[in-house]
């Protein structure tokens, strides 16, 4: 074969070199679809969140929270910061005198995002959806839930008290008939707050704007992006792309203390850092080896370490945040090596040659399961590791999913887990705490733990209706003794949550309860 | 099938120049500082002293502290010498079989060479996260998962250098006398092939070392690596990046004796035109 | 080459482009079965019962009962015997039914359509950027060999090396993006947001391909025809570029096919760093959420990605080397 001349093999690289910086172009957001990438370029005037949470999907039971705290969704019932109860949706509600049926009174002219009436029959249906999928409202009880006049009325099998409270849950957001296709499934996400969707890019990012424009300088447009590492997150806000970032880790909010862009804001959340033990385990049956394991925890350490705030280590299980569960009474969880030890040897385990304890030839060995999701948690799963080799208990940390959990709970494989359980979730306790302890004990609660005195007392709690604040004191008190005494559970730390604020921003504050992220009152300077 | 095989056959230059001497002695350094350090370096790279959090170093602690207060040289010096290990450990596991199956590749030719090279071409694309994680699934959190699914990933291109090479070789006068003469396959492999293949093979090594080190990073990363707390080189990059403001001598010192270790591996090669 | 020969070449040269073209089909289809039967295992084999995850995932932990467990391990074939189920396995992925995602309950292959552009784009502009760094820099470092560049390359090749790309990606983004102002830090929609990801992982791959090149430039400057240019009376430039810039290509080029998997690991990493939602990002989640199926389907693409540019570097061998050429 001949050779062919040179000159246009030349040319086709050259053609092909000077072609090269042609994708450089290429460094733009792809056409828009419904559920595509990008949409527009991001103007100055756009709020940006970030986070680490991404969405799952786009129902409720699932991603809900997300669509809450950018003010897309909203439900039946607020709460303000001090945790009262506000109307939502809903304008106004009522017992009747045996508490076993509740009247919500439902507003007349309101409008989805979509245009359409926000019809009794609509709120109807969305909450008999909620009820049979994965949500609080199980807790309750409900037996029937019906439309008069212009009133949702929902009947209980038995009084609950904290019924209200479950209806600020994300799980029981209102979302307009064409949210839904014909299966059920969430299409799309219409609802009634502030904001509406513009986009939405599973999982990554989704844009909102006004429903109704707002006068002045207030936010008109935001977007949510997720960024799962801490560090990115708080570059994004040193360089100026990201307006709100929240979940940063200790070293971020150092280095984010005398940054010109942003400021910091700070609340104690009532979220707790806990290792839950399973009672069940022939070696932690015994209340003195679990008492052991929490003396031998150098709390304030942990909270010094690692939280840079020695304020956070963890006093009792309930932080102050609670005030009327956190009972400044009680004798305090503390550091006692000497006394862990003394209540090992007391159990009949026993000091054997390699540093870890011995009883009748078994070795206390226990596995610790954690996860990612929250920086913090692998870090203090090492520390707890070290601690208890100090006494003799030897540790095997495995660090997977947040799912792995619940998931050990119901095979009942799970020896110990360490994870930060939120009991500001449904802003009264009670109900949290009944999904912890109750009977069964919970996923994020007890487990193989036969108490029947904090059921029963959480139970009669529950049948108390919201709003008697004296009432169930004593119950209170009891229950916060019992757990602390008994530790099915052992508090480790509080939380404080952090968020970088720009400074082009005014008007900022932290949700308590992170329910929402209030963009709708943030105005630019 | 490339000419990557094909570029590693020429002859290296035998002199040892100022360069390598210099490598020699790095690698050296390294290689004591990871086995005598534990040794001499009293300190439990367990033991968490938490109100020395991310102290900074001193006479008596020349790393100072990490960030829940462990000694920091005593943490360098048991990960170094864990991740050396477990380089070459996964290295000697990729490179043997590799050139086994290489060395019969090339001798069988045939059919038998084809399944084989595209066997391990549909190895090499497969990602190195999918191997190990499917090994870690047998053994959470031990040791051979990661020697394993690391040697998987890597042997790969000890099969395709030798049977590059070797087919060459074969094909050679040298080997077709010792043929003829009755010499067995043992005897070409020994006399014949070895010695040619070996330069090449130390070459591929040197590079694996330090990507073995890199890929228990990035398992680490993706949380599939070693359990809290046993301290590794990568694994420590990973557990130390957020502090690199607070604290940047922490994150600078695994680094450092990575660069120093690859440094001293490339120097040993002879470079090309500096004579 | 024009592509008119192509349609004239003798039987024997096409046999031999179909054998190569062959070969890599079948580098294809064996991919897909050893990605197929490893995500089968790890059904099977990870802790924790599978079925149980999967019917947590698809009802919510809470609604999770035994009978749907049990449901989903008939549908699953669990309790069949693993040869049956793997063949089923086989000839679900060979209908290319990669099924739907434990964790977003969408179908694989519609999440991988969303990701694959994405992880394209990233790929292919941090390739360009390395072939104009990496190369580049080796030349002009050759043409001096043991001069000051040639040393400076070797000490910032080394430590770009041994610097994992996360590291990088950090000091870049703390160069560009904090102290520079200059380009965003992380996020897809950006303008100019492709840019560091892409450089983080083109550094990486430049370090290795400028000594390559490095050392075919002194090769060539040490040849024979080169020599032998000069003495014919080319001058130094004309003679690099006649002679040089071909014999540079070629070992580059074939060292592009090796980079590939560096790429590929690169993409993975990168993309979880800089929040790039492509195949990697989406590898990464996979694993950590102990997704099956999503694994397969990401791993499967990544695979088939990589067979498809070895055999695109292939040609390109073919292309500059005459030797080569079937």
């Amino acid at each position: 074969m001949a050779c062919p001349p040179p000159a246009p093999r030349r040319r086709a690289l050259l053609a092909l070199l000077a072609a090269s910086p042609w994708p450089l172009a290429w460094a733009h957001g792809d056409e828009a679809g419904p559920h595509s990438h990008a949409i527009t370029q991001t103007g100055s005037d756009v709020l940006t969140v970030v986070g680490p949470w991404e969405l799952t999907g786009l129902d409720p039971s699932r991603s809900g929270y997300m669509f809450a705290r950018m003010e897309v969704l909203q439900t039946l019932l607020e709460v303000d910061d001090a945790g009262q109860l506000q109307p939502g949706l809903a304008t106004g509600w009522q017992v009747s005198a045996d508490g076993l049926q509740w009247r919500f009174a439902l507003p007349r002219a309101r409008r989805y995002h979509d245009g359409s009436d926000v019809t009794p029959a609509s709120i109807l249906a969305c909450l008999q959806r909620a009820a049979v999928r994965p949500g609080v409202l199980q807790l309750a009880g409900i037996t029937g839930m019906a439309v008069q006049q212009s009133e949702l009325v929902l009947s209980l099998r038995q009084p609950f008290g904290p019924l209200p409270y479950l209806l600020t849950h994300y799980s029981t957001q209102i979302l307009a008939p064409a949210s839904f296709d014909a299966q059920g499934n969430v299409v799309a996400i219409l609802g009634t707050g502030p904001f509406r969707i513009k986009s939405i890019s599973l999982p990554q990012q989704f844009y909102v704007e006004r429903a109704e424009a707002a006068p002045g300088r207030a936010v008109q447009r935001a977007r949510y992006i997720s960024v799962s590492r801490a560090e990115t997150r708080t570059l994004l806000v040193q360089s100026g792309q990201a307006d709100l970032a929240f979940s940063l880790d200790p070293p971020s909010i150092r280095a984010l203390q005398d940054s010109p862009r942003a400021v910091l804001l700070s609340a104690m959340l009532p979220r707790t850092t806990l290792l839950k033990l399973n009672a069940g385990h022939p070696f932690l049956a015994d209340a003195r080896v679990r008492r052991a394991i929490a003396l031998c925890i150098e709390r304030e350490g942990i909270a010094r370490a690692l939280l840079r705030d020695a304020d956070l280590g963890a006093t009792q299980l309930l932080p102050p945040s609670l005030a009327r569960w956190h009972d400044t009474r009680l004798p305090p969880l503390h550091t006692d090596l000497k006394q862990a030890r003394r209540l090992l040897e007391e159990a009949g385990w026993r000091l054997g040659a390699d540093g870890t304890r011995w009883k009748e030839g078994q070795k206390l060995q226990l596995t610790l399961t954690t996860f990612v999701d929250r920086p913090e948690l692998p870090l203090i799963a090492t520390a707890l590791q070290e601690e208890m080799r100090q006494i003799g208990i030897a540790v095997r940390v495995t660090i997977g999913n947040s799912s792995d959990i619940p998931a050990g709970h119901r095979s009942g494989q799970l020896q110990m887990a360490l994870a930060a359980r939120n009991y500001g979730n449904l802003p009264d306790p009670v109900a949290s705490l009944l999904q912890d302890f109750g009977p069964q004990g919970g996923d994020w609660g007890a487990m193989g733990w036969h108490n029947q005195e904090v059921p029963a007392l959480l139970a009669k709690l529950a049948a108390t209706p919201a709003g008697e604040a004296d009432s169930g004191r004593a119950e209170r008190a009891r229950i916060v003794a019992v757990l602390q005494e008994q530790l099915p559970v052992i508090p480790v730390v509080w939380y404080r949550q952090t968020c970088a604020v720009s400074r082009r921003l005014r008007g900022a504050s932290i949700d308590p309860f992170e329910r929402s992220y209030r963009i709708a009152s943030l105005q630019w300077t | 099938m490339s000419l990557s095989s094909e570029y590693l056959l020429e002859p290296e230059a035998r002199r040892w120049t100022s360069a390598q001497i210099a490598g020699v002695l790095l690698l050296v350094l390294i290689v004591l500082f990871a086995w005598l350090g534990p040794l001499l370096i009293d300190a439990d790279p367990a033991r968490q002293q938490l109100a020395r959090f991310l102290e900074a170093p001193s006479l008596a602690h020349p790393l100072g502290y990490d960030q829940l207060g462990r000694d920091m040289l005593a943490r360098l010096v048991h990960g170094t010498r864990l991740s050396l290990s477990l380089a070459v450990v996964s290295v000697l596991s990729a490179a043997i079989p590799g050139v086994l199956i290489g060395l019969l590749a090339a001798w069988c030719g045939g059919w038998i060479e084809r399944v084989l090279a595209a066997f391990a071409d549909a190895v090499l694309a497969l990602p190195g996260l999918l191997l190990v994680l499917l090994l870690a699934a047998f053994a959470p959190g031990g040791f051979w998962p990661l020697y394993v699914g690391i040697s998987l990933a890597l042997w790969v291109e000890y099969f395709r250098v030798v049977r590059a090479a070797s087919r060459i070789l074969l094909a050679s006068p040298q080997v077709e006398a010792s043929r003829l003469l009755g010499f067995g396959p043992g005897y070409i492999v020994r006399r014949h092939l070895l010695p040619a293949l070996l330069p090449r093979l130390f070459t591929l090594m040197r590079f694996g070392l330090a990507g073995a080190v890199l890929a228990m990073s990035a398992l680490g990363f993706v949380g599939v690596g070693l359990q809290p707390p046993t301290p590794e080189l990568g694994v420590m990059m990973i557990e130390l990046l957020p502090y690199y403001r607070e604290a940047p001598w922490l994150l600078g010192a695994p680094v450092g004796v990575l660069f120093l270790t690859l440094l001293g591996l490339l120097l040993l090669s002879p470079q090309k035109g500096q004579a | 080459m024009d592509l008119t020969r192509l349609l004239t070449l003798p039987p024997a040269t096409r046999r031999q482009l179909a054998s190569a073209l062959g070969q890599r089909l079948l580098q294809a289809a064996l991919v897909a079965l050893l990605v197929g039967t490893l995500c089968f295992f790890m059904t099977r084999l990870l802790p924790g019962d599978m079925a149980y995850r999967i019917a947590a995932g698809r009802y919510g932990y809470d609604m999770v009962t035994t009978e749907a467990a049990l449901a989903v391990r008939a549908e699953l074939g669990l309790d069949q015997p693993w040869f049956m189920a793997l063949s089923e396995w086989w000839s679900r992925l060979l209908h290319l039914d990669l099924g739907v995602s434990q964790v977003t309950a969408l179908p694989v292959l519609v999440e991988i359509t969303h990701q694959l552009g994405p992880t394209l784009r990233l790929s292919f502009l941090a390739m360009v950027l390395s072939l104009l760094i990496g190369p580049t820099l080796g030349v002009l470092a050759g043409l001096h060999p043991g001069g000051w560049l040639d040393r400076a390359t070797l000490a910032v090749s080394v430590l770009l090396r041994a610097l994992p790309s996360f590291l990088l990606g950090l000091v870049l983004v703390l160069l560009f993006s904090v102290q520079l102002g200059a380009l965003p830090a992380a996020g897809h929609t950006d303008h100019g947001g492709i840019l560091l990801p892409a450089l983080t992982l083109a550094l990486g791959l430049a370090a290795v391909s400028c000594r390559v090149a490095r050392d075919a430039m002194v090769q060539v400057r040490a040849s024979e025809y080169f020599a032998f240019a000069l003495t014919k009376g080319l001058t130094p430039a004309q003679a690099l570029l006649r002679h040089g810039v071909r014999n540079v290509a070629a070992p580059v080029t074939a060292y592009l096919g090796v980079q590939l998997v560096m790429l590929v690991e690169g993409v993975v990493l990168v993309e979880t760093i800089f929040a790039w939602p492509g195949i990697g990002h989406a590898l990464v989640h996979a694993i950590f959420g102990r997704d099956v199926p999503m694994i397969q389907g990401t791993a499967l693409v990544l695979g088939l990605l990589f067979v498809l540019f070895n055999a695109l570097v292939d040609a390109a061998c073919a292309f500059i080397d005459p030797r080569r050429r079937p």
